[in-house]
């Protein structure tokens, strides 16, 4: 199970196939298009500045989609390689059907959030941002085509880098965009240390720093070596897919970034972990031992699980986005995992469609995290809120980012004809039929992680319900919902172009499914095991068939017979008169909106039921008249779901920390010559311990 | 679980015989013409939504009682409902005041037809003590159609049973 690393050839040998000279076109396309683009929003007029960006940025997005499918359809790559454009190692790019799928992907994002940003930036676009944004589109299609350590590693910091500037976007409005960049730049520093160390060790043993030569080296080295990387590896990829517990810079960052930049982070950048983790787990140490991929899959399975709880609590539109994200990549990890341990186990056929799944998983979770990011974005564009609890109403006032919700909304629910549903089926397909013959660890790992799996998908049809119910229906709860209106015609077409590509991967999967099987291939794995015509989605030697369209058309033929029965059924008893009643109202005043079911009386059963989960806080404060303690003057009520894992983790990591800095304070009183003497001290016991030694 | 095990078998059934025709307190209340149609279309099931439009608790002790397990309204086809979007029937107690006028006008208004109203206590039949008195809107039947009344300050339970059983026909 090697890496289908490319040779190391340059590209304009003779025998590349059409497919790489148009993958290698259109991703030198993007980078020219992007870098223009850049360059262009530094100096045109402000009112120009968002239209520039945003249209350079869907065009790259364009030409790194069109690269990436042309690189899915062909069958290896030659490395491009350019000494001395990076220091010591210079630049290699490759692309081969894995990269070009995740290439792809983020390409189809890009073009969404390219055109939605050209409304959603307006005449305020700032200088920096609109400049930032085309370049992180192209940082982002880079990390894939990355052929060496080197590369990879410069594409990841380009791509941190201008995700923090982005980011950082709209400091000057609100304060707590500040804290939330702190959070992911120290943490995706963090993650950059340690692939970063995982691939410098990996290097270490090999004879360069190209995949060809790593994947080489990789199976002389010893397993204690290669857990080592894996565990780096898994730390620094797993902090950028949002994994627990590394995932507390995600529901930060993801809300308080612009909404088009939420949805290229949401939807392109955090696959980029998983993309990671499957490029050097499989491809350079070339699959490894059952507790890798074991350990992937209860890091997924608790993250798919946490995400959706701390999604189901929270009443921020936004931060419930980020963290189905986690939710997501957790799912996506946990296909990732299954493929590795079923390789690792002797169940290619398994292993391959495990994978299949993950990596559907990844594209359906592109499509419809970018539209609900999208029409989470119009939202606030029109309300300037993103609290579910002063919302609702809004299907009057914009009915068609209501549409586009819903439409995202049923999509992220993994019910037909929902786009997650496909792949999450091909999921637990995988997980059940992976009992066969299971070793012990691998029989106690695979139900739970289908259950995990269940739990996730029923939390997040209560999720989405609940965001969409009390954001969008019922009566509006403020004046700032009460006053919303349609968001520009160019937001819009985003959001339509990303519910296009719901739609499509919901009813249509089969479609995608050749390509996938080529990726799955190409990371080294039997590529047909699950087959597809365009209708039925078909298991190859495996009892498991569906078919997505049927199951919507059949769904969509018993709605439409139910609703006719149920208007015929008034007219067979015509004797009684319809009559038109007053809404039941118990009788009192008119209904108003603090009557309504807010998202957070949602949530309450399903925080009482997760109690011990997410130990929510609160707290009653009682204020009594100063003539009788009996009497109450005022009662003030505030519950708070805290994120546990990072209270626990993370509060004493920093207090630590913060001790240590302020204990090392006295060492530094600002004396000359005592820092003099430290200098002296070090050299001199430098010298000892040499002496010493040698 | 088992003492509740217990002790339904140790009560037995304590639910009174069904009150004999003629017997005081149980006399058939007459239903007007109109209501007869409605009773009909009910078909021996009832589902009744209980109104206090200003009463003194005296007939919610009596209305509970009477559909408690000792006499049990249940058994001949009736049935407290919460809401009366549920509802066939309303059971009205109490001189209406006049913070409860409206209210009851829409909940009679709730009510899916064919709708039946009874007037439980001499409050509701026509204002019993607190006629005249300020506050008071007038009797049940001044603000909703009242098919069937039952007199008694408060009345016992043996008078709800009946108007209910001449509800439900059973």
């Amino acid at each position: 199970m090697s890496l289908a690393t490319p040779a190391l050839a340059a590209a304009h040998l003779p025998g590349i196939s059409a497919h790489w000279g148009l993958a290698w076109t259109g991703m030198a396309t993007a980078g020219v298009i992007a870098a223009a683009t850049a360059l262009v929003s530094l100096v045109v007029p402000q009112r120009w500045r968002a239209g520039v960006s945003g249209a350079g940025t869907a065009c790259t997005g364009l030409a790194g989609a069109a690269a990436g499918v042309a690189a899915v359809t062909g069958h290896r790559g030659p490395t491009l390689s350019a000494a001395g454009v990076l220091p010591l190692s210079g630049v290699s790019l490759a692309v081969d059907p894995l990269s070009g799928w995740f290439i792809a992907v983020t390409g189809a994002v890009a073009v969404a959030a390219g055109v939605y940003a050209i409304g959603y930036a307006g005449r305020s676009a700032s200088r920096p941002s609109a400049a930032v944004l085309p370049l992180f589109a192209a940082s982002l299609l880079a990390v894939p085509a990355a052929a060496s350590a080197g590369t990879l590693l410069a594409c990841w910091e380009l791509m941190a880098l201008t995700s923090l500037l982005l980011v950082l976007a709209e400091h000057k409005r609100r304060p707590e965009v500040a804290e939330a960049a702190r959070w992911y730049a120290v943490m995706t520093h963090l993650g950059l240390v340690c692939v970063l160390a995982g691939l410098m060790l990996l290097s270490a043993h090999s004879h360069g720093d190209g995949f060809a030569a790593l994947a080489q080296a990789a199976p002389h080295l010893s397993p204690a070596v290669k857990g080592t990387v894996f565990a780096l590896v898994l730390a620094g990829f797993g902090s950028k897919a949002g994994l627990v517990p590394l995932h507390a810079w995600l529901p930060r960052a993801h809300p308080e970034a612009p909404s088009h930049v939420s949805a290229l982070m949401s939807a392109a950048m955090v696959n980029l972990g998983v993309y990671g983790l499957l490029r050097v787990g499989f491809g350079l140490l070339g699959g490894g031992s059952t507790w890798w991929w074991l350990l992937l899959i209860a890091l997924g399975a608790i993250s798919a699980v946490y995400g959706i709880l701390q999604a189901a609590m929270s009443t921020d539109v936004k931060r419930l986005l980020g963290c189905s994200t986690t939710e997501n990549m957790g799912l996506a990890c946990v296909g990732a995992g299954a493929a590795g341990l079923f390789a690792t186990t002797g169940h290619p056929v398994l292993a391959g469609l495990a994978l299949a799944a993950a990596l559907l998983h990844i594209a359906t979770h592109a499509a419809f995290k970018t539209l609900l990011f999208l029409a989470a974005g119009s939202v606030l564009h029109a309300t300037g809120t993103r609290d579910l609890d002063a919302l609702g109403g809004l299907r009057r006032g914009m009915p068609a980012t209501t549409l586009a919700f819903g439409w995202g909304a049923l999509a992220a629910s993994a019910l037909p004809p929902g786009t997650a549903f496909v792949s999450e089926w091909l999921l637990v397909q995988a997980l059940i039929h992976g009992l066969r013959g299971a070793s012990t660890a691998t029989a106690i790992t695979l139900p739970l992680a289908v259950s995990a799996v269940a739990l996730t998908a029923g939390l997040a049809v209560a999720t989405f319900v609940r965001a969409f119910g009390t954001g969008f229906l019922a009566k509006p709860r403020g004046a700032a919902a009460a006053a919303a209106h349609e968001s520009p015609a160019t937001m819009l077409a985003g959001m339509g172009l990303a519910g296009a590509a719901c739609a499509v991967l919901a009813l249509v999967p089969g479609a995608v499914l050749p390509a996938i099987g080529r990726a799955v291939a190409a990371a080294g794995f039997a590529a047909s095991s699950s087959a597809g015509g365009v209708v039925t989605l078909r298991l190859d030697s495996l009892a498991g068939e569906v078919s997505p369209l049927l199951l919507t058309l059949a769904l969509l033929i018993v709605m439409i017979a139910a609703a006719a029965w149920l208007r015929a059924l008034p007219a067979r008893r015509a004797a009684r008169a319809r009559r038109a009643a007053r809404l039941w109202d118990c009788g009192g005043g008119p209904l108003t909106p603090r009557m309504e079911y807010t998202a957070t009386s949602f949530a309450e059963p399903l925080q009482r039921v997760f109690d011990d989960v997410v130990a929510p806080e609160t707290d009653l404060d009682i204020t009594h008249l100063d003539e009788a303690r009996y009497l109450v003057a005022s009662a003030e009520y505030r519950r708070k779901v805290p994120d546990r894992i990072e209270r626990r983790l993370y509060e004493p990591v920093l207090k630590a920390v913060g001790a240590w800095g302020n204990a090392a304070r006295r060492l530094a009183p600002g004396s000359v010559h005592q820092y003099l003497g430290y200098g002296f001290y070090a050299v001199t016991g430098l010298l000892i311990v040499l002496a010493m030694t040698r | 679980m088992l003492s509740l095990w217990r002790m339904i078998r140790a009560t037995g059934r304590i639910a009174e015989p069904p009150p004999s025709p003629g017997a005081p307190g149980a006399q058939p209340v007459p239903l007007t013409g109109q209501a007869e149609d409605a009773k009909r279309a009910l078909g021996g099931s009832v589902q009744i939504r209980h109104v206090d439009a200003g009463s003194c608790n005296g007939c919610e002790v009596e209305i509970g009682a009477a559909f408690g397990p000792v006499y049990d309204a249940e058994r001949y086809g009736a049935r407290l409902v919460a809401s009366p979007r549920h509802a066939d029937a309303l059971i009205v107690t109490g001189v209406v005041t006049r913070n409860m006028a409206e209210p009851l006008r829409r909940t009679y208004a709730a009510v899916p037809a064919p709708k039946l109203v009874v007037a439980v206590g001499d409050c509701a039949r026509n204002c019993g003590v607190f006629a005249g008195a300020y506050g008071v809107a007038g009797a049940a039947g001044d603000i909703v159609p009242v098919d069937a009344e039952v007199p008694g300050c408060p009345p016992r339970p043996e008078a709800i049973v009946a108007a209910v059983r001449e509800l439900t026909g059973r």
